[in-house]
Order: C-alpha cells, then structure tokens, then sequence
C-alpha cells in the first residue's frame, strides 16, 4: 500500500501490509514505479479526495493515463479532515467549511470537482466505480435503522478493483463518506447528507468496466 | 580500462547502466535532456539486462515520486535534471531523506533564477548543499569537475545512495554535461546492497514501514535523532577533496567541479610565472570539507573561484572570516582567475588567520572576469 497525506494517513494502521508513504497526493506515482520495478505486487493506494482529485490531480491523471495495472482507492468525505475541516475539491455547493464559511459558492471557489467524471474523459483507465461507504439511515417505525446495501456494494468494488488490477488495467474507486466533525452534524445527520444530498449531485455507479469484472 | 571519447551525458548514463540501474524516471529540461534521450535509447540493451524501465513522467513532481517508489522497492533508479526541475523535486527530496529511500539525481545546473537561461552556472549550490528540501533534509552532493570523474561519481553516488538510504545528488553543469573528453572508463562494478528494508510484498514474513510521519513529538525527536547520527556519521566517512600544490603555497583558491577546473590552470599558468598558488578543491560538497579547507587555508591567502554570484564564497567567508576572497562570474559566463590574479599585488595579501577576529566591515575585493 502507498499511502497519502490526511486522515488516509492512518490507513497502514488498520491494513497489515507493506507501506511507503507518500507527498501529498503523489502516491500514483511511487505506484507506478513500484509496479513496474515488481510487477508480482498487488499495488494499491489509500487517498482522500483533497489528496487524489486537488494537489494529487496531475499523478493520478498520469498512472490513470497510462492504463498502470495499479488501484487507486479514494475515500471522498468532501473537506480536508486532518487539517480541520477546510473546503476541498469536492466539497458540495452550499457546504459551510472553516475556508468557505458561507457555503461553496459564495466565493470564487467555483462548483465541485468529480474526480471520477475527470477519468471518465480519458482512455486509460479500465475500471472507473462510485460508491458510498456509508450505511443508509432508513426511518422505520418512528426509529432510524441502517441498510448496509451500500458498504457491500463497496466491498464489491473493491474486488472488482483489484481483479481489474490483476488482470492488468488501472482501476479507481471513489467511496463517498462522511466526516461528521467537520461538517457539524451527527453521525446519523453525515450520513443522511451523504445519501439524500452529496450523493444526489454525483450519484453512486459504475463509470467504466472495460475488462468485464465488476461484481 | 579503456580510453574513449565520450560526451558528458552518455558518459553519465553508461555509468548509471555499468552501476546496474534499473529504472530511468525523468522529465525533459534543458541542459540536462541529453541523458534522458541516451537512457531512452539504451532500452533493451543486451549488455545491461537490469535496466528494464524508462518512463517519460508528466512533470518534475511526478519523476521524483516515482524515484522515491522506485527506492522505496529496493530498486536502482535515476533522473537528471537541473535547476527548475529540482525546485519541484525537492519535496520528493526532503519525504525521501524522513523515510530513508535511496536514489540517484544529476542535476545539470543552469542559469537561474527562475527560468533563467540554459548555460553553465554553479548557482545551485547553496540550494542543493544546504537544505534540500523542507525540515531539514539533507541529501549527499557529490561535485565531479569532468567527463571521467561524473562516471565515478555516478557510481558512487548508487554505492552512498544505498549504503545509507538516502538521496544522493551529483551536481554539474551544462559544460561537463556535452563536453566531450577523452576518459579512461572506469571499471564501475554493479552496485549490489542489501535491501532488507524494502517494500515488496510480505512473502511471509514482518511487514515493512516506510514512514516519515511521527505525529509524537517524542517519537519524531527519536526519528530525527537517529537521522542525524547518521548523517554524522556520513561526515565522518563520506568527505572528499584534494588540494593540488597545496604544499609551498601562500596563495588557495578553493573552487568545485568545472570552475575547479579554471581554477587548476590559471594556479599551474600563475605558478610558472614564480607565484605559489595551490587549489583546494572539495569533491563532496554535502557533507562539505570544512575542516580540511580550514587546515588548507591556515596561514594562507584563500580566493574562492566559482561560477556563481558568490554562493560558495558566502560559506567559505561565514567560516573563515571576511578576508577571503572572490573571483566570481554568473550568468553563463566562465571563469577566469588567472588574470585577476595576476593583476593583484602581493602587497593586497590578506592571509586567513584561525581564531582572528572576524571583521564585519566589507573587506572582501571582488573581481568578475568581466572586468
């Protein structure tokens, strides 16, 4: 695993395998010359969307374009988390942050970017999913239970991911998530935004599937 | 050993395959692209079956990354650069330096700042040798003042690179780069290390970190406390000079890679006309050879020679006091001491003196070769 800076920093804790870390949003690149130097290897990495889709943009655009048989797994909870919450590229139109405190599009931050549209414009990559990680809040009887439709779907594609990996394209995955803290809300109120409004603007689907894997 | 007519770039690159490299990572700048066409070229050549990946990155940034994966997998890799190109790649410096990962830069030093111009400038050197890159990365820099030496230095960059994990720069310019000269290649055996540490998968055994985050201050003072014994003891074991007709002399100009060069033949020209001029030339310039320069200087008039604005100078006077002086061209333009040598009068002697007080008037006479 390549990992990245932010919250996904702290991957390696959770994930028993090899490591390097990596700049900030460069782990597209250490992967692609460890890929290429020990082609044996199932080479992944762990980034948040301020590291992959805004300083990271130009790596990942780069292993992504030349179709490297690596994975790129991001995990989208729409603001940099580490460093307390300010407007990354992905934050919704609306959302208040320590950087945009009157909501993306007061400014001229302009609108959010879709990282996975952005590969979806280019020829390399052979897998392209969103998904959301979290658990769907549903009202039932007056009490909120959770769907977790939405985590095995992820799971899905993170096989699917590494499948396409093995059998040599580039793959990418985008899970949105939540980050209560920074957005102020509940964990319950984080992942109803996430479902009702952050995943209405860039729904959850599969981009592309060129080798046929997708579970 | 055989004696060839090489140019500086092919030079550098077949030192690079001799020494075993294993992956070419790079991104096309001026002076310095002639290594990356020859590396390109030398795909697939039989005689050097570990070098198997040439990769043309999309910008600095990404080249030094990929470097810094290359290392990070216990593998050989390489780029050439200069000036601008290391601007970007000092931050894949300074992670490279916090999480010990070894690889090779040659950086063909260009007029600066910013874009600058495509000559042969020494404008890097503060730059490269002091901190390169953030909190406190040092990376070793090794100066080769020719075709023949860049080689040997190539490999011994490899050979460092790997012995302490950590980033080697071999700092030239544009003049060394595509001059051609006729070199005696060296016999550059492979560079084979263990590479216990690195990341390639688990196989079985203890997984490896490489990491340079430590969000602790107590656990961050432990990381930074054993980079720097290593980086004492690079000092104690890496430094490397040669001072030529040092003995006798009351005159030292002290001078690195090309501008050392004009440095020798105006002392060899000055010498034949009666004047005692040695040369102190410092081969590693990270770790610097301060206490050997010192030793060099003492009881003597010390000049810097250099191609730059008077970087190196500034080192050597902060060290030795403001009588040392500087004979400097920047610009693109070459060095040349030997008549502003010859035109100074022994009575504007000023000899280095340890322990004298040092004055903090402008005492330092300064001569370009414009002049």
């Amino acid at each position: 695993m390549v990992g990245s800076v932010g919250c996904s920093v702290l991957a390696h804790e959770f994930l028993n395998v090899d490591y390097v870390q990596a700049p900030h949003g460069r782990a597209p690149a250490l992967m692609t010359a460890i890929k290429l130097l020990e082609p044996g290897l199932v080479v992944f990495s762990v980034q948040g969307d301020g590291d992959a889709g805004g300083i990271g943009i130009g790596e990942l655009l780069g292993a992504a374009g030349r179709g490297m048989p690596v994975t790129v797994f991001m995990y989208n909870n729409m603001v940099f988390g580490m460093t307390g919450g300010q407007m990354s590229p992905t934050t919704p139109q609306g959302m208040r942050t320590t950087t945009t405190p009157r909501g993306r599009g007061a400014g001229v931050e302009g609108p959010p970017t879709d990282v996975c549209g952005i590969l979806a414009s280019i020829e390399g990559p052979a897998y392209l999913r969103r998904v959301i990680i979290a658990p769907k809040p549903v009202m039932r009887n007056g009490k909120v239970i959770y769907s977790f439709r939405p985590v095995i779907d992820s799971y899905r594609a993170i096989l699917s991911a590494l499948r396409t990996q093995l059998m040599g394209g580039f793959s990418f995955v985008e899970f949105i998530g939540t980050c209560n803290v920074n957005w102020k809300m509940t964990v319950d109120e984080a992942k109803f935004y996430a479902h009702e409004v952050a995943a209405k603007a860039h729904p959850p689907g599969l981009c592309r599937d060129r080798l046929g894997v997708d579970a | 050993m055989t004696a060839e007519l090489l140019r500086g770039a092919e030079a550098i690159g077949l030192a690079a395959l001799m020494s075993g490299v294993e992956a070419y990572f790079g991104y096309p700048i001026t002076p310095s692209s002639e290594i990356m066409e020859f590396m390109a070229a030398e795909q697939g050549d039989p005689r050097f079956p570990r070098y198997r990946v040439f990769l043309q990155a999309s910008s600095e940034v990404e080249a030094v990354n990929m470097l810094m994966g290359a290392g990070a997998a216990g593998h050989l890799a390489m780029t050439a650069t200069s000036g601008p190109g290391l601007s970007l790649m000092a931050e894949g410096v300074s992670y490279s330096v916090g999480t010990e990962i070894p690889f090779l830069i040659v950086d063909v030093n260009r007029g600066g700042p910013g874009l600058g111009n495509v000559e042969p400038e020494q404008s890097d050197f503060l730059f490269v040798t002091r901190s390169l890159g953030h909190g406190g990365s040092r990376a070793i820099v090794l100066a080769p003042q020719g075709v023949g030496e860049a080689m040997e230095h190539v490999n011994r960059g490899f050979r460092l690179a790997f012995e302490y994990r950590i980033p080697v720069v071999v700092l030239t310019d544009a003049i060394v780069v595509h001059m051609r000269e006729t070199v005696e290649v060296p016999d550059l055996g492979e560079v084979k290390s263990d590479v216990g540490w690195a990341v390639r998968g688990r196989a079985g055994g203890a997984r490896h970190l490489l990491n340079s985050m430590y969000l602790e201050p107590h656990d961050m003072r432990i990381h930074k406390e054993r980079l720097s014994a290593k980086w004492r003891e690079i000092e104690s074991r890496v430094k490397d000079f040669e001072c030529i007709a040092c003995d006798g002399a009351d005159t030292v100009l002290v001078a690195y890679g090309v501008a050392a060069r004009k440095a020798e033949g105006a002392a060899r020209k000055l010498r034949e006309r009666g004047r005692k001029v040695g040369v102190f030339r410092p081969i590693t310039l990270s770790p610097f050879p301060w206490g050997e320069l010192e030793a060099a200087a003492e009881g003597r008039r010390v000049i810097v020679v250099e191609m730059s604005e008077g970087q190196l100078h500034e080192e050597v006077a902060a060290r030795l006091g403001p009588l040392v002086e500087s004979i400097a061209a920047a610009g693109g333009e070459i060095v040349e001491p030997e008549e502003a040598i010859a035109r100074w009068t022994p009575a504007a002697y000023r000899r280095y003196i340890p322990g004298s007080p040092r004055r903090t008037v402008p005492g330092v006479s300064t001569a370009s070769s414009s002049s």
